[in-house]
């Protein structure tokens, strides 16, 4: 097991580099020139020049690739002139928004999908399951801003039952994770914590729709792959009562695929939305992007595309981990 | 073998189930009658299709699973001492007692069998836990004790391999290890040497066969193969599309058969030099034609359209089951004419 990890954590560590190449590269290739940019349209050749070398522009790539992977590790991941702040901050103001609604979101769809998904199957019902294919269908076909618009005309405009685009709701006194919800279970405040919650409620089901569809239809393509296994039969020529065949042996031999999609689905959610931050003003991270590449602000872009590979690959490493407790054939090869 | 009580272990009488499918409803099993004495073991022999592996099923009530349903007849279970166990109207919950503990069941695929994400150890585990009232300990001692019973080596450390550690022939141990582990009086064998390599099935037959002294249980035993039947049974029932055509002692059959079905079988089973001295031995005998679509068969006689012995009667009606020996019968109007 420790092999496995330290293989795995190995790997992570190569693919990161391989994306901060990548970030740099392709950020460098841009037409634009940062500095003429930054010094503003009516700036002379000798202003620019300036700006020029205290970007380190002037220096050679692989010295300005270094430089900015050095400064990355100590926490210098460059400034954003459009904002006047390190984009280092601006991040750390922003992420946990989107954390936090990414988290409710994948929790809504994950759960949901599983629970919905391993019910249907266990009762065997021929109508849930028809009615689950066309909700996983229709789900997966819906863009969530729309979504996002239906839900505030419904359950805001008309119905009044959650709160309208207003963002996360007042924040709480201390600050811990930054996640609002969190923060006021620390704090001991439930009514806070309801409040956050149903700010939240809205954009994160708009967010989850779509996943759940998704995870729905591959979990009961698994599961019916399962059902019919030969060892389904021994297990009840065994005398296995039906339910611990279905939750202890079927769901965990049909479960790896959906694990997966699962960790796919939350790094893409934690890299942020932004129609749907933008629709709820959500004060996240989509939107600080979308402005950064709108305004060509390249350091932010450079800093986003990084947290990006990071997230998704450290949620790679967790779901290679947990593979390994679900299936043992995967931990002993 | 022990000696033969009065009421039988097991009896099935006018045993029919079938299967709806798209084509229409198959009638895979249509009559079946037969009794299992304690201790002894009968063989069922017949092609793919015979209904073989669906009597099996029916006895252990897991034809439903498939889309069938057991529409007349008895299961009767009659274990010492107690009183009979009517297998087709219990219900559903004394039915899980019954399977795995009174009537245990091994099947043809070793490789698939068993669950994946499961320890061989915590798969007996969970077959003696669900019977019998034990600490988690002394169920993982008897898993040991039952690994070493069916011949794996090192089982204190094997306990905790995964299936997909073991061979064909060690995971098939496994599952006769998990299928004994409640001590059954009946063993239901569907094929369980055919995905086997030869050594391995001799080894297979020889450890039920060891066994089943040890427990005194019953055996039914499935096979196409009359090689193993020879070996391992003390009656046999021949089935033919989804009837038994001729039943009784294990000897008679070899020496005496009485339905032409039978006669064909014996005659399809290679003799050594068959082929690599044609000119000493003779011609591997096949039986011409193929079985009777299940969803449209003969009025009369199933085998009649690829009987040597065939003339117009046997179209007419299905024939009975003749008692043509003792405790052997034949399901043939021309059963005199028939011989090896």
């Amino acid at each position: 097991m420790i092999n496995f990890l330290l293989a795995r954590i190995g790997s992570a560590i190569i693919t990161i580099f391989g994306a901060s190449i990548l970030a740099f590269v392709i950020l460098r290739a841009v037409p634009t020139n940062p500095a003429r940019l930054i010094a503003g349209p009516f700036a002379n050749d000798e202003v620019i020049a300036q700006v020029t070398s205290q970007l380190g522009l002037d220096k050679p790539l692989f010295v300005q690739y270094f430089d900015y992977i050095v400064s990355f590790f100590a926490g210098d991941w460059g400034f954003s002139y459009s904002a006047g702040q390190p984009v280092l901050s601006q991040i750390v103001q922003r992420l946990p928004a989107s954390a936090e609604l990414a988290l409710y979101a994948f929790l809504f769809a994950f759960i949901g999908a599983v629970f919905v998904t391993v019910l249907v199957s266990f009762l065997a019902s021929k109508w849930l399951d028809r009615l689950l294919r066309l909700l996983s269908f229709i789900s997966v076909g819906v863009p969530p801003f729309w979504l996002a618009l239906l839900f505030l005309m419904v359950f805001f405009e008309q119905l009044g039952w959650f709160p309208g685009p207003v963002g996360r709701g007042p924040a709480p006194g201390s600050v811990h994770t930054g996640l609002f919800t969190i923060d006021y279970l620390i704090a001991g405040n439930f009514s806070g914590f309801a409040t956050a919650l149903h700010h939240l409620a809205l954009p994160a089901l708009a967010l989850a729709l779509g996943p759940f569809g998704y995870l729905v239809r591959l979990l009961r393509a698994n599961l019916l792959d399962i059902v019919n296994e030969p060892f389904v039969t021994v297990l009840h020529a065994k005398g296995v009562a039906p339910v611990s065949t279905h939750f202890q042996h079927i769901l965990p031999n049909a479960f790896l695929p959906t694990l997966t999609a699962g960790g796919l689905i939350l790094a893409q959610l934690l890299g942020g939305s932004v129609l749907v931050e933008r629709i709820f003003v959500w004060p996240g991270i989509g939107t600080l992007v979308i402005d950064g590449i709108l305004r060509q602000d390249y350091a932010v872009v450079q800093a986003f595309i990084m947290l990006s590979a990071i997230i998704y690959i450290g949620v790679n490493l967790l779901v290679d981990i947990l593979y390994g407790y679900v299936d043992p054939r995967v931990r002993r090869s | 073998m022990t000696t033969t009580s009065a009421t039988p272990l097991l009896e099935v009488e006018g045993l029919k189930t079938s299967f709806k499918t798209s084509r229409g409803i198959v009638k895979s099993v249509d009559d079946v009658s037969f009794v299992i004495p304690a201790g002894t073991t009968l063989g069922v022999v017949g092609e793919s299709g015979s209904g073989k592996s669906v009597t099996s099923l029916s006895i252990m009530r897991l034809v439903a699973r498939g889309g069938g349903s057991i529409d007349d007849g008895v299961i009767r279970l009659n274990k010492p001492g107690q009183p009979a166990i009517d297998i087709r109207n219990l219900d559903e919950k004394s039915m899980r007692r019954v399977r795995g503990n009174d009537i245990a069941m091994i099947f043809q695929e070793p490789m698939t069998s068993l669950d994946p994400v499961w320890s061989i150890g915590d798969q007996i585990i969970e077959a003696v836990r669900l019977h019998q009232k034990v600490s988690r300990a002394e169920a993982r001692e008897k898993a040991i004790e039952m690994l070493r019973l069916v011949g794996i080596p090192a089982p204190e450390s094997r306990v905790d391999d995964f299936p997909h550690q073991l061979s064909g022939g060690m995971r098939q141990r496994v599952m006769i290890a998990i299928a004994l582990s409640c001590r059954p009086a009946l063993l239901i064998a569907d094929e369980p040497t055919t995905a086997l390599d030869v050594t391995i099935q001799a080894q297979i037959l020889n450890l039920i066969r060891r066994l089943q002294k040890e427990i005194g249980m019953s055996v039914l035993f499935i096979t196409h193969n009359l090689g193993v039947v020879a070996e391992i049974a003390d009656r046999v029932a021949v089935m033919y599309a989804g009837q038994v055509v001729e039943e009784g002692p294990v000897r008679a059959i070899f020496s005496a058969p009485r339905h032409p079905y039978t006669v064909g079988l014996l005659k399809s089973i290679p003799t050594p030099g068959s082929s690599s001295n044609p000119m000493a031995s003779r011609k591997l005998d096949t039986i011409g034609g193929a079985p009777p679509d299940p969803v449209a068969l003969p009025h009369g006689c199933r085998f009649a359209p690829r009987c040597p012995l065939a003339i117009d009667e046997c179209q007419k009606a299905p024939p009975p089951l003749f008692p043509v020996g003792e405790n052997h019968g034949a399901r043939c109007i021309r059963w005199p004419e028939v011989s090896k």
